[in-house]
This record gives C-alpha cells, sequence and structure tokens, in this order.
C-alpha cells in the first residue's frame, strides 16, 4: 500500500478578479521506506506542494484534489482538526524559511520541547523536564550542534540562519516522523554540515524507514539515494518515476535539459564553453503559456504541443510530453 | 544596546519638557493681561509688591533670564497663586491630581481587564457569532459619546434605581486622612473605625466614572488586540507550530498572545492622552475633584496661572506615561531588547 498517494492536486491563489493555477493536477505518491525527490526550477511550485500538503497555506490558497491518501485515509474528507492531529502526529517537515518559521519571542528549547512527543517521557513533571532538556540537547547533536546550551537558551534571531535550518530539522525529526519531507533542507548550510545532515537523513530513512520527500533543484546530489524523481515545471508535473530511469534516461525535454545544464554533467566540459541551458525564463504565473507550459521554451516544440499533452506510463515511468525522447 | 535606547528616550524626554516648558512660560505673555499676574497669581499688585515680582520673576532683564527664573519657580514647586482661591497653585495640584490618576488608572485597569481578553476571544473566533457579537458591541463604545454615555448611566443608575451616587468621591460622612491623595489607599492606611464603610463608599463613587471613562479605551483595545492577534495567527511560524500537532490554546497561549501582545502594549501607552482628554469631561459630569474639572473651570473664570499648572502637569504626565509603556515595550521584546548578541 502507499503511504501517500496524491492525485491531481490542484493549488490555486484567487487573486480577487481572477485565479491562478500555480499547481496544476500534480499526482505523486511513494511507498514507506522510500526517498523521492521532487525537482524543478525555482518558482515551480514544490514548496507549494508541500505545504498544502502540511495544510499550513493561508486562505487565500484553494486547494483541491482528487485524493490525498494518508496510508488508505483521505485527508481531503477529514475534518480539519482531525487532520491536523494526524499530519501532525506522522509527518513533519523542514521548512524552507527556517527563521520565519521559529517563533521569535519564544527560546529556542521550548520551541523543540513541544516537538518532543508525550508519550517518550516518563515520571512527574518537573522529571519530564530534566529529560526534555536531554532529548533537546540530543537532537542538536544529531543535527551538529555542538554548543547546545547557548542554542537552547537564544532566541531565533539571535542565531545565524544556518544554525534556525538546524534546529528547524532537529524540531521536525524529534517525533520521528513516518514521512518527512525537507523542503531544501540545507540551502543555508555549508558544504561540510551539508553532507552531515544527508548522511543523517539518509541513516533515518534505512535505520527507522522513515520516508522522505526531498525538495530541491539539484538532480546530480539526490540521483544515488532517492527511490523516485518527479520533475516540476511550473506547477505540472513533466516527468516521474524511479531515480535510476528518469536519471539514466529522460524522455521529457525539460528533465533532459535539466540534467545536461547540471554541472556534475558538464565535468568534462572544455574551459570557458558555455554550459547548456534552456532559452528563456520561466514565465510568471500571470502569463502561462498554452498547452504544454514549457512550449516556448522547448527545443522540440511542434504544432501540437499547442494542446496539454497528457501524461502517459511507461511502466511506472509517467512522461507528460507529445514527443518523448526515444531511447538512443 | 539597551542602554543606548534609553539614553536616546531619555534625551526624547528632555527635549520634550524643555519644549512643553517653553510653550508654558510663552502662555503667561500670550494670556490677556499683565504678565507679572499671569505668573504669580497676585492681582491689582501694591506698588511695593509689583516690585518684587518683578524681582522675582526677573521681568526686567531679557526673556532667557526669565525663562530661567520660571523653570527654577517651578521646579522649587512656587507655580504661584490661584486667582479664583487664592491659595497656592501647586497645593491644588498636589490634591487634585492623584484623583484624576486613581480614576483614570481604575479606568485603564478596566479595559486591560476587558479589552484584552475579549480581542483576543473575537481572533480566536474570528468570522464566528462571538466575533460578531463583540465588533457589535464594540461599535456601540466606539461611537458613544461620553457624556451622553455617563447622562444614561446616571439617570439609569442614581436617579432611577437610586443605587449608586452621583457625584463626588467619597460620601461627606467619611473623613479621611489625605496622605498619598489616592482615596483607596489613604483609606487602607487610615485608623478610622469605620474604614470598611468608607472603602465600600468610595468604591460606589468610582464605579460609574471608571466604567464611563473605560468604555472607549475598552473598545479601542478590544480591537487593537483583535487586530494583532489575526496578524499574529497568520505568521508561518504560527502555521508551523500547527503543523506540529499543536492544539488550539497551546498556539495562542504559547505563541500568539506573547507575540501579539507586544503591539499591545505600546498601544497603552497611546491611549493615556485619549484616557486624560476623556477623564476631564467625566470629572466635570460627575463632580469629580480631580485635576480635569479644576483646569476647565479655571479656563472659564480665566485663572491663567491655575490654567498654566494644570496643563503643565497633565502634559507632564502623558509624556512620561507614553515614554514608560515605550521602554516596557523595548524590554519586553526580546527582538528588540539585544540585537547586540554575538551570532552563533
Ligand atoms: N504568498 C504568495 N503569494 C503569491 N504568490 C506566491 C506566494 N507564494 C508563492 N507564490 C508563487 O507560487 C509559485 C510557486 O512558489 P513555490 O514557493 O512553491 O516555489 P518553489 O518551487 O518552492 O521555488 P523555490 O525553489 O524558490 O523555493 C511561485 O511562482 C511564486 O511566485
Ligand atoms: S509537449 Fe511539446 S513543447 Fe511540451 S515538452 Fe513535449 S515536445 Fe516540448
Ligand atoms: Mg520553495
Amino acid at each position: 500500500m502507499h503511504l501517500l498517494d496524491i492525485r491531481n492536486l490542484t493549488i490555486e491563489l484567487n487573486t480577487g478578479d481572477h485565479v491562478i493555477r500555480a499547481v496544476d493536477k500534480v499526482n505523486l505518491s511513494l511507498k514507506e521506506g522510500e526517498v523521492h525527490a521532487l525537482v524543478g526550477e525555482s518558482g515551480s511550485g514544490k514548496s507549494l506542494i508541500a505545504k498544502a500538503l502540511m495544510g499550513v497555506l493561508n486562505e487565500r490558497w484553494q486547494v483541491t484534489a482528487d485524493r490525498i491518501h494518508w496510508q488508505g485515509v483521505d485527508l481531503m474528507r477529514l475534518p480539519p482538526e482531525k487532520r491536523r492531529k494526524l499530519i501532525g502526529k506522522e509527518i513533519a517537515m523542514i521548512y524552507q524559511e527556517p527563521s520565519s518559521c521559529l517563533d521569535p519571542t519564544a527560546k529556542i528549547f521550548e520551541q523543540i520541547a513541544e516537538s518532543i512527543p508525550e508519550q517518550g517521557l516518563s515520571g512527574y513533571f518537573w522529571q519530564r523536564k530534566k529529560q526534555r532538556k536531554q532529548r533537546a540537547t540530543a537532537l542538536l547533536h544529531k543535527v551538529g550542534i555542538k554548543r547546545h546550551t547557548k542554542v537552547l537558551d537564544s532566541y531565533p534571531h539571535e542565531l545565524s540562519e544556518g544554525v534556525c535550518q538546524k534546529v528547524m530539522i532537529a524540531m521536525a525529526i524529534a517525533r520521528s516522523p513516518k514521512l518527512l519531507i525537507a523542503d531544501e533542507p540545507t540551502t543555508a548550510l555549508e558544504s561540510t554540515t551539508r553532507a552531515q545532515i544527508f548522511r543523517l537523513l539518509k541513516s533515518l530513512n534505512q535505520l527507522k524507514s522513515m520516508s522522505i520527500l526531498m525538495i530541491s533543484h539539484e538532480l546530480a546530489e539526490l540521483n544515488d539515494w532517492t527511490h523516485g524523481l518527479h520533475v516540476l515545471y511550473c506547477g505540472q508535473m513533466v516527468e516521474a518515476g524511479p531515480s535510476k530511469k528518469v536519471f539514466g534516461s529522460p524522455k521529457h525535454p525539460y528533465t533532459q535539459a535539466l540534467i545536461k545544464s547540471s554541472p556534475e554533467h558538464n565535468v568534462a566540459l572544455e574551459h570557458k564553453s558555455e554550459l547548456y541551458a534552456l532559452k528563456g525564463t520561466i514565465p510568471t504565473l500571470q502569463h502561462l503559456p498554452i498547452g504544454c507550459r514549457l512550449g516556448p521554451r522547448c527545443p522540440q516544440a511542434q504544432k501540437d504541443c499547442v494542446a496539454t499533452p497528457q501524461a502517459n506510463d511507461f511502466h511506472g515511468h509517467t512522461v507528460a510530453c507529445h514527443f518523448p525522447l526515444s531511447q538512443k | 544596546m539597551l542602554r543606548q535606547y534609553l539614553v536616546r528616550r531619555l534625551t526624547l524626554l528632555f527635549f520634550m519638557v524643555l519644549l512643553l516648558s517653553l510653550f508654558t512660560f510663552t502662555l503667561s505673555y500670550l494670556f490677556p493681561g499683565d504678565v507679572s499676574t499671569n505668573l504669580s497669581g497676585i492681582d491689582s499688585a501694591g506698588f511695593n509688591a509689583n516690585d518684587q515680582i518683578t524681582e522675582k520673576y526677573k521681568l526686567n532683564e531679557n526673556y532667557l533670564l526669565q525663562y530661567f527664573a520660571f523653570i527654577q519657580h517651578i521646579v522649587n514647586g512656587d507655580w504661584g497663586l490661584s486667582l479664583a482661591s487664592g491659595q497656592p497653585v501647586f497645593e491644588h495640584v498636589k490634591t487634585l491630581f492623584p484623583a484624576t490618576v486613581e480614576l483614570a488608572l481604575y479606568a485603564l485597569l478596566i479595559s486591560i481587564l476587558i479589552g484584552i481578553p475579549t480581542g483576543v476571544i473575537a481572533a480566536a473566533y474570528h468570522k464566528k457569532w462571538q466575533d460578531h457579537v463583540i465588533y457589535t458591541v464594540t461599535l456601540f463604545a466606539y461611537s458613544t459619546p461620553v457624556f451622553w454615555l455617563a447622562l444614561i448611566l446616571i439617570m439609569a443608575f442614581c436617579l432611577q434605581l437610586g443605587l449608586l451616587p452621583m457625584s463626588g468621591r467619597i460620601s461627606l460622612l467619611f473623613e479621611v486622612e489625605h496622605q498619598t491623595g489616592f482615596l483607596l489607599i489613604d483609606i487602607l492606611l487610615s485608623n478610622n473605625t469605620y474604614k470598611q464603610a468608607a472603602l465600600i463608599d468610595a468604591f460606589h463613587h468610582l464605579l460609574l466614572p471608571s466604567i464611563v471613562l473605560a468604555t472607549y479605551p475598552t473598545a479601542v483595545l478590544v480591537r487593537f488586540t483583535k487586530d494583532a492577534m489575526l496578524d499574529v495567527l497568520d505568521k508561518s511560524y504560527i502555521k508551523s507550530a500547527r503543523a506540529k500537532g499543536l492544539n488550539h490554546s497551546q498556539i495562542i497561549f504559547h505563541h500568539a498572545l506573547r507575540n501579539a501582545l507586544l503591539p499591545v502594549i505600546s498601544q497603552i501607552g497611546l491611549q493615556f492622552s485619549t484616557l486624560i482628554t476623556l477623564a476631564m469631561i467625566t470629572e466635570v459630569i460627575f463632580s469629580w475633584p480631580g485635576i480635569g474639572a479644576w483646569l476647565i473651570n479655571s479656563i472659564y473664570q480665566r485663572d491663567f496661572p491655575a490654567i498654566m499648572g494644570g496643563l503643565l502637569t497633565v502634559s507632564l504626565f502623558v509624556i512620561i506615561a507614553t515614554m514608560i509603556a515605550d521602554i516596557l515595550n523595548t524590554i519586553l521584546d526580546p527582538v528588540s531588547r539585544n540585537r547586540s548578541h554575538g551570532q552563533v
């Protein structure tokens, strides 16, 4: 059974005079213990999908879906309070903007302590406080913060963005969730701690069989340890499937361009020669092209592309393109 | 950082007080009549006395020296005599001002105790019936004129039902020694046999004026607290705390309230000037022996030394109260409290 199964998720922004569709009919599913990556350019709607799943978008956003199944339970049909409880218990998210997701007037210890589940503690409340402190310290060590006393006693604005991000990660793994959504969890970190965080996430996945949905725009970094890869462009899922297949033999022009433009792909490139890149930029949500949203930038585009391509399934490898690339 | 901030605030306070004193001094020239009379409160003085006053206030010297002399007398507590009563203005202020502060403080206390929880409830039940009821009531509280409300309440509770006294601070039956000027404290400090009865009587007298005075600030606080709460509840740290599985009351009490109350505290400070203005009207209606009623009376009687003294006191009080609220806000807010902390 799928742990998470999202079907036709659509997220729209109501601007008053018209409705902007930021995420269009996205499908996504993952099994227990799997690591999936959600990649796409900046502004393609990756964070929106994650936030819609967590239920943290404000009222201006309208979220509709045929179904969002969590272990067979449809979250869309659950009353809000129940849904929040369930998500709070089983899904955790590392937010992209760590410092704005921490309460500015509460000390770090308070905020981490809140995330530590009651059930793991024993004894009377004064004993619990001590246990919480130990747990919080251990969590901070796990994410690579050594000066735990100082950090626990600080307010978020006294810490750097990188430390806030680590605190965010500590809070997210405190409940040992079934699914961890990591929204670019290492952007504010230096490369050594970045590797440490990846190791931590990998071990959590392997030892505790925690599923992870990694959001990133760096394909190569994820390729070797993710089971599934979902490529998003402009709010549409253009290609999805097992990482090896998608990465090894991309069928969608956009995925191919993404892989070709990554520095790892270009190591053999001659000095000072140009990196491969698609022409143009990602269109704004107000001026989306009709039909295939990649159309104006696509090297393979043809007349048929003015109609929105449907997703075609090639043995679990779905591609939304009229002219999928054939294997060499 | 905090020290720097305090120094800045105190400098600002100094200049505001300087301007205020300059303005008050100028008033003695702007008011009709003799400058010496306006300053000293001694009218149609004999030749000798007039010389003394001229000497005292250095009226023959230049304006700067006159101003310094004026300041010196003010600081020494010599505020001239009231034209109407012939008594020293400073003595009047000393007995009257505590009555006003007492009334204003109780009204403020009521509005804080009612306004902030109500605002929180309105925000917690945003767009539900509780919110609509609160909105309607505050709309009335906003738009009802103080004097009208006072008269209606007097008609209902004093004249029709006869439950509460109509005017004054305490019944003439009780004699309370003047110590601090705050009646309730004075009663508690005194050792009369009728202490309890006096206290109850003072409460009865206090009830209507403080309710009338509290109405408008309460409405303002309800609205402000609600807006601040809604603003904070929309922040992403609240959203993410909620996604952690905290329930509604945990969110409100652990995260939202603390963040929302910071702007509310500075708002309370800003309410002081409105409160004092409204207190003047309330005092006149309830014959409350406070500085507001006295000031208005002095204006009618063209008692210039009294007007100057009253204005000075009231303005000084408002300035200092606003400043204190501002400093309090800074001390309570961790973000502005210590930006100097090193980063980890
Ligand atoms: N609060 C908002 N108001 C209006 N538009 C928004 C808001 N938040 C996001 N958007 C728009 O929604 C689209 C998707 O945003 P999203 O944050 O999901 O992008 P992303 O894929 O996470 O990008 P990044 O890699 O930069 O994080 C963007 O075009 C963005 O402009
Ligand atoms: S549908 Fe057409 S425009 Fe879109 S990606 Fe495929 S070939 Fe390119
Ligand atoms: Mg994002």
